[in-house]
């Protein structure tokens, strides 16, 4: 757990440096939101109401441009309707802050998994499933969330996942 | 013999076509506190669990593995476990004692521990403790929209419907599988069409179900199934790590989304291990809530007949309905699936959640009759709308729902069926013709609807697929034949994915799209005049008292 935990801090405070320095890689297509650094608390929930001008798509689309007006131009995409990395880090903020640290985990990772397409990510979850993969399938799919999507939290997960299937049996051929 | 003439006619009461057993441990077949049931312990060297209930490393199975690392708070758990049972059982329903004080407790707990807590109550007890330990302040309920044929049409009007009657949550599901891509667009677009704000999913299989909430035809997922012994789990083509990542899939994508189990899974898949049904759904609990997940939808669910046939069994469901509460998560809970040929049984079934409010009393009351329901009947249907009405109104207890008229009823039936027929018209689907559009204004089940040419939508179905159609292009649709306010729900629907507020504990939306939650609406419960009161929510009750047909004395001729 403390490693998981040392991990996540990493993390994080990676793409605050990142957010701070205005840097983009491949994956963070969103545009980094001026200078909010402060950790939320549930004070600031809902997001949506609250703070807005915190929201936007993956594009950089702000909520306001998300309307009827811009669908019927084409303007707005089923791409531009899903959350950010960010927006899931700020959730995860609030959640722990609300005493869930559980969930903030979870957007961790969720977070992670913004960059990365449906298909790929539906793929990689039917490679988790018992009896699909060697550890040697697993482990490739770890080095790809490290080095392609920049998703190191996934990456462990899958490492562990493959520790463990082959302790307990469940790698392709054990059945 | 000869018979006992009263003995002769009590067999004839519906209550004796149920199933009952007598307690058979070694199948499972205990609802709580089995002789096989491990005693709580937890043993922790150098940050890692060394022993977990009774059982060293070396012998955890995945479960273990998994609840050991990211279930419990391990910083207390030693202290915890060494804690009287009874003692926690009591604060439980102490109004005195506030929910995030349990919390801290029962966070650290191991799965023995938490079953060992719960035993200690009986059922008005756990009622008790249910009123306060449920995350959200304002209970309300979930509803199935399905139909056998997967008539689309019907399940649009069906949908605007239950939406109308205060369901927040609905939920269809396929008779045949390839229907998915139509039920999920109609029952989300029936529902828009009523009330903003409404989730709706659509249960299939894992991986195609987070694919239609991908494609923006759905806004949330539940039939995340999670077991408590790791033979049934790798029977149910999954692991806990595979599970916990797809718990994150979901809110990769702004999706909500609950973890599903519930007490008789693991009877039934004949892998019980020996362990009484609350013992592995404590199990089930904790692996929810280490993968962190907000929420479960549990209470025997679709194996409620297992538990039901048993002693205890469904006061051990209440139980377990309330483990999941005082771990912190949003309960679903259940009273879904139909276990009883006797109303008065089925009315027992419910009555504890009914009471105590629960994120959601049923995780599928049927909103259509039960020749309908494809998830095989629910416990209650819509031909109990008037007897729940009565009951909340009776008890003044909030179920969930609330009475309508039948003129509003006929209006908002007919604007969902005309926004879905635009709709398929719109993507090139099969026709919906005006006969249709009619029928599912006044049907009440489907043997009222025209026939569809059902290979054709089939086909339509997966050339959507294929052509990769999304929630953008329903807001389209929509838009194109005039149903403005219909697209603005359906695009406010996908805009909120973007925020992910909905993604907190137990939210739901109001219909002005106001998020309602554990977060800004937590259960404030300290014993009377404290808490959620349906009294002092003037606007709902008023719905209830306002019965349409109760006889109203300034208009009675004397």
């Amino acid at each position: 757990m403390a490693e998981m935990d040392d991990l996540v801090k990493k993390i994080m405070a990676q793409m605050q440096q990142e957010q701070t320095s205005g840097q983009t890689d491949k994956q963070r297509t969103a545009t980094p939101t001026a200078s909010q650094q402060k950790t939320l608390n549930t004070s600031d929930y809902p997001l949506f109401s609250k703070h807005p001008e915190m929201i936007k798509s993956p594009s950089g689309k702000g909520l306001d441009e998300i309307n009827l007006d811009n669908v019927m131009k084409g303007n707005v995409k089923a791409d531009d309707l899903r959350i950010t990395r960010e927006t899931l880090q700020r959730q995860g903020e609030i959640a722990k802050a609300a005493g869930r640290p559980a969930i903030q985990k979870n957007f961790a990772r969720a977070a992670e998994l913004t960059a990365i397409p449906d298909d790929k990510i539906l793929a990689m979850y039917g490679a988790l499933r018992p009896y699909r993969s060697s550890k040697q399938d697993l482990e490739d799919i770890a080095q790809e969330l490290e080095d392609e999507y920049n998703a190191p939290i996934c990456a462990s997960w899958f490492r562990e996942a493959a520790k463990y299937y082959e302790s307990r049996k469940k790698l392709k051929g054990d059945n | 013999m000869k018979r006992q003439q009263r003995f002769a006619e009590l067999e004839k009461r519906p209550v004796h076509l149920d199933g009952f057993v007598k307690e058979w441990p070694e199948e499972g077949f205990i609802a709580m506190m089995g002789p096989n049931d491990p005693k709580p312990s937890i043993k922790i060297e150098n940050g890692v669990v060394t022993e977990l209930d009774g059982k060293k490393r070396d012998d955890f199975d995945l479960i273990d593995l998994y609840i050991a690392k990211y279930g419990i708070d391990l910083e207390h758990a030693e202290e915890v476990v060494k804690m009287d049972s009874v003692k926690i059982a009591n604060m439980l329903c102490d109004p005195n004692v506030g929910r995030q004080e349990i919390v801290k407790i029962t966070s650290a707990c191991t799965p023995a521990k938490l079953e060992e807590i719960v035993s200690k109550l009986n059922f008005a007890e756990m009622i008790m403790a249910a009123q306060k330990m449920r995350p959200r302040r304002t209970p309300a309920t979930q509803g199935h929209v399905t139909n056998i044929r997967d008539n689309p049409v019907q399940i649009a009007a069906d949908a605007a419907d239950a939406a109308l009657r205060g369901f927040p949550e609905q939920e269809t599901t396929t008779a045949i599988a390839r229907y998915a891509p139509l039920n999920a667009i109609a029952i989300t677009t029936g529902a828009q069409s009523a009330r903003p704000g409404v989730l709706t999913q659509c249960s299939v299989e894992e991986a195609a179900e987070l694919s239609l909430g991908m494609r923006g035809f759905t806004a949330y997922a539940e039939t995340i199934s999670v077991y408590g012994t790791d033979s049934v789990f790798t029977d149910g083509d999954d692991t806990p790590w595979s599970k916990g990542f797809l718990a994150s899939c979901y809110a990769s994508r702004g999706l909500k989304m609950r973890f599903t189990s519930g007490s008789g899974s693991e009877v039934m898949m004949g892998h019980a291990e020996g362990k009484s049904m609350l013992y592995l759904e404590c199990r089930c609990i904790l692996l929810t809530k280490a993968s962190g997940v907000q929420g479960l939808q549990n209470g025997g669910v679709s194996c409620i007949g297992i538990p039901g046939s048993v002693p205890s069994g469904i006061r051990s469901v209440l139980g377990e309905n309330l483990v999941c509460m005082m771990v912190d998560l949003e309960c679903a809970s259940a009273n879904d699936q139909a276990f009883s040929h006797s109303d008065m049984r089925r009315t027992e079934r419910m009555i504890g959640q009914f009471i105590a409010g629960t994120d959601y009393i049923s995780s599928g009351y049927s909103t259509t009759p039960n020749y309908d329901n494809t998830f095989a009947g629910s416990n209650a249907d819509a031909h109990d709308y008037d007897d729940y009405y009565v009951w909340e109104r009776d008890l003044a207890v909030n179920g969930g729902l609330h009475p309508v008229e039948e003129e509003d009823i006929i209006k908002a039936r007919n604007y969902a069926a005309k926004a879905i027929q635009a709709v398929f018209e719109d993507l090139g689907l099969p026709k919906i013709t005006d006969e249709e559009v009619e029928a599912a204004t006044y049907a009440d089940t489907s043997k009222d609807m025209p026939d569809r040419d059902m290979v054709a939508d089939m086909k339509g179905a997966q050339d959507l697929l294929d052509r990769g159609v999304t929630g953008v292009d329903v807001v389209k649709a929509l838009y194109n034949h005039g149903f403005t306010d219909v697209a603005k729900s359906y695009l406010n629907l996908l805009q909120q994915r973007l925020a992910g507020d909905f993604l907190q504990t137990s939210a739901i939306f109001d219909e002005n799209w106001n998020v309602i939650s554990a977060i800004n609406d937590s259960n404030d419960y300290k014993g009377p005049g404290t808490g959620y009161r349906l009294w002092e929510d003037t606007d709902e009750w008023e719905r209830i008292k306002d019965l349409p047909f109760a006889v109203d004395g300034k208009n009675a001729k004397l």
